[in-house]
């Protein structure tokens, strides 16, 4: 097992363009760590390389203390699993397993033996002398695990993996890949697009937007506690919802003002300056429909049979919030709405920066 | 009665498929037939079918009376060493024009095409004149020089929509695996190629098997000739043309041809790159 540093790394595919700039990370022996963002923020760019599949323009990578720039992916000691799962489609599944340790020279018994534990360990030893072809996709998937699995490589490195499952073997598998993490403890670097799947399996996220790392935290880290506007909105479903205010004096204590709502700040915000432009950021929980409050009206009820969605407007901007399936809602209700100050967030208009 | 109506159908379909079939190749039993009869039974009127007498007298003349088996043996030189320069050269050609992008690849690219579509008419003269220079003219390495030249475009662009079939990621796979990217290229690249490459052999055996117009011109003496100008120029002259003896000929050139294809052909058609990645 592994830990890994990345300080300072850096990739320009076309000069000028980064696709991954000045990128410091940490990843403890035995971490889960996931790299999110949306497609083009260069987590997958940042993987490859970790992987020595790309040649990063700036910046150096660490095993263990150790710069691994130069060595080639054969010379890492990683194994890696692909979105397409990338299968030797001439090999049996037993060659497939057995291809990372044939190239590195272990004799045949030895080979049998430890593909048959591999097998074992997934549950696919029935499929052991299938072609690919013949293999269902969430085999295929197990396949391409035991490939990565029969090395106990330094750190394993997952792109996308889950995204070509169907939604119900997904989360299948998302429990199967935490249970398969607790018992190899091994250093996991994981690049998804979903954030359920990074909050679900992770010990920590690493948030990309743009080629930049935005934040690195703890699932309830980036949820709770978001470094900026664009972590805020990427994390959280449904999203959090934004509205421009200023800072202003109401009876002698500061509120957020935006419209007709008022939200009190409470003490020790430091970073809520009088007549400061701000970005509000309320997640729908934070959000309640109650008697009385800032008027508003029903627009969409989206029931989703533990809770329901519903879309209100406030003088012409939508807010989204959460109730109880039960509530009896109708579209074009009058209703009034209640905002709970301690889970408001606050940006900077301008930078999106979190304000204290 | 749907069912009939359906077999009906399969009948008619069935029909004229072995008319078809029929059609085509009679041709290639004539000239089986013609090449089995005495010379005695060549114009014969109305023709028979099938001779009277059988005879091998036509083959074993052509075996033992003239070069047919020199022609024979220099067009299998020929055939099997082209194809296997353009093999080894079209693979690597394929590959890198497909993984390896640069600035310029779209311009190779379309200066390969255009080579291909120039008609080799045009062309013979410098050819000519190059091999000639290089010591070349009249000789089977000249022969095996110019048919490499006319395969190799045609054969770079077929493996390289073989190659760009073959998902990327498994070859990175490969290199996370342990391997070289050779290693990575001879282990799980080359045998997804393997129905190219297949037909593009054939393809290129074929053509420097068969071809006339450059093997006329290039070679002048019975030892460096292949099969088509020698059989045309040995068989034929203004006075007289020696038809049992075409005939037997015309046989032995299109058995290696039609037996290649009844091996290869399973090869041609089966589906490849299926199950590497998922679709």
């Amino acid at each position: 097992m592994a830990s890994i540093t990345v300080s300072g790394l850096g990739k320009e595919y076309v000069r000028g363009t980064s696709a991954v700039a000045d990128l410091n990370l940490e990843v403890a022996e035995g971490e889960f760590l996931t790299l999110l963002g949306p497609s083009g923020c260069g987590k997958s760019t940042t993987l490859r390389m970790l992987a020595g599949l790309e040649t990063p323009t700036s910046g150096e990578i660490r095993f263990n203390g150790r710069v691994v720039n130069d060595l080639t992916p054969a010379e890492r000691n990683i194994a890696m699993v692909f979105q397409n799962y990338a299968l030797y489609p001439h090999m049996s599944v037993r060659e497939n397993i057995e291809y990372p340790l044939k190239k590195r020279g272990v004799d045949r018994a030895e080979r049998r033996r430890r593909s048959a534990a591999v097998a074992q360990l997934l549950q696919i030893e029935p499929l052991l002398d299938r072609k690919p072809r013949n293999l269902s996709g969430g085999q295929q998937q197990r396949v391409a695990l035991g490939r990565a699995l029969i090395r106990e490589p330094e750190v394993f490195l997952l792109d996308e993996p889950l995204s070509n499952l169907d939604a119900k073997l997904r989360s299948y598998m998302r429990a199967e890949l935490i249970e398969l993490h607790r018992r190899v403890r091994a250093t996991m670097v994981y690049v998804t697009h979903d954030q359920l799947e990074a909050m679900t399996m992770s010990d920590r996220i690493a948030i990309f937007d743009g080629g930049r790392l935005q934040q690195v935290g703890t699932p309830d880290e980036v949820y709770n506690h978001p470094a900026n506007r664009t972590v805020a909105a990427f994390i959280g479903t449904p999203a959090m919802n934004f509205l421009d205010g200023e800072i202003a004096p109401e009876g002698g204590a500061p509120v957020v003002r935006s419209g007709s709502i008022a939200i009190p700040i409470e003490a020790g915000r430091t970073g809520a300056s009088l007549g400061r432009r701000v970005a509000i950021g309320l997640r729908a929980e934070a959000i309640r429909i109650t008697e009385g409050g800032v008027p508003a009206r029903i627009e969409i009820v989206e029931p989703t049979g533990h809770e329901a969605i519903v879309t209100v407007s406030v003088d012409g901007r939508r807010l989204v919030t959460r109730t109880a399936p039960d509530s009896g809602f109708r579209v074009g209700d009058s209703v009034g709405l209640g905002f709970d100050a301690r889970r408001l967030h606050l940006f900077d208009a301008a930078t999106g920066d979190t304000l204290g | 009665m749907r069912a009939v109506v359906r077999h009906g159908g399969d009948l008619v379909r069935q029909v004229l498929t072995w008319a078809l079939v029929l059609a085509l190749s009679f041709p290639l039993f004539w000239l089986i037939s013609t090449a089995l009869r005495p010379d005695t039974e060549l114009f014969v009127r109305p023709p028979h079918l099938l001779p009277r007498t059988y005879t091998v007298d036509n083959f074993s003349k052509l075996l033992f009376e003239t070069p047919f088996l020199t022609y024979f043996r220099n067009s299998a030189i020929v055939a099997i060493s082209t194809t296997a320069f353009v093999i080894v050269i079209a693979v690597f050609a394929a590959y890198s024009l497909s993984r390896f992008r640069g600035r310029f690849s779209a311009v190779v690219e379309r200066m390969i095409l255009i080579t291909y579509l120039l008609p080799s008419v045009v062309i013979f003269l410098p050819i000519y004149l190059m091999l000639s220079r290089m010591g070349l003219a009249n000789s089977l390495p000249g022969l095996v020089v110019a048919y490499t030249t006319f395969a190799l475009p045609f054969a770079i662009w077929l493996l390289r929509s073989f190659v760009d079939s073959v998902p990327v990621e498994i070859e990175l796979a490969a290199m996370v695996d342990g391997a070289s990217r050779l290693g990575a290229f001879v282990d799980v690249v080359l045998p997804q190629l393997l129905p190219g490459i297949i037909s593009t052999a054939l393809f290129t055996a074929i053509l420097s098997w068969n071809e006339y117009l450059y093997a006329l011109i290039l070679t002048n003496s019975d030892a460096v000739k292949t099969l088509p100008p020698g059989v045309m120029t040995l068989l034929t002259s203004s006075y007289h043309i020696e038809w049992g003896l075409l005939m037997a000929a015309s046989v032995m050139m299109s058995a290696p041809v039609i037996l290649a294809f009844a091996f290869l052909q399973k090869h041609l058609t089966r589906g490849f790159g299926a199950g590497a990645v998922k679709g």
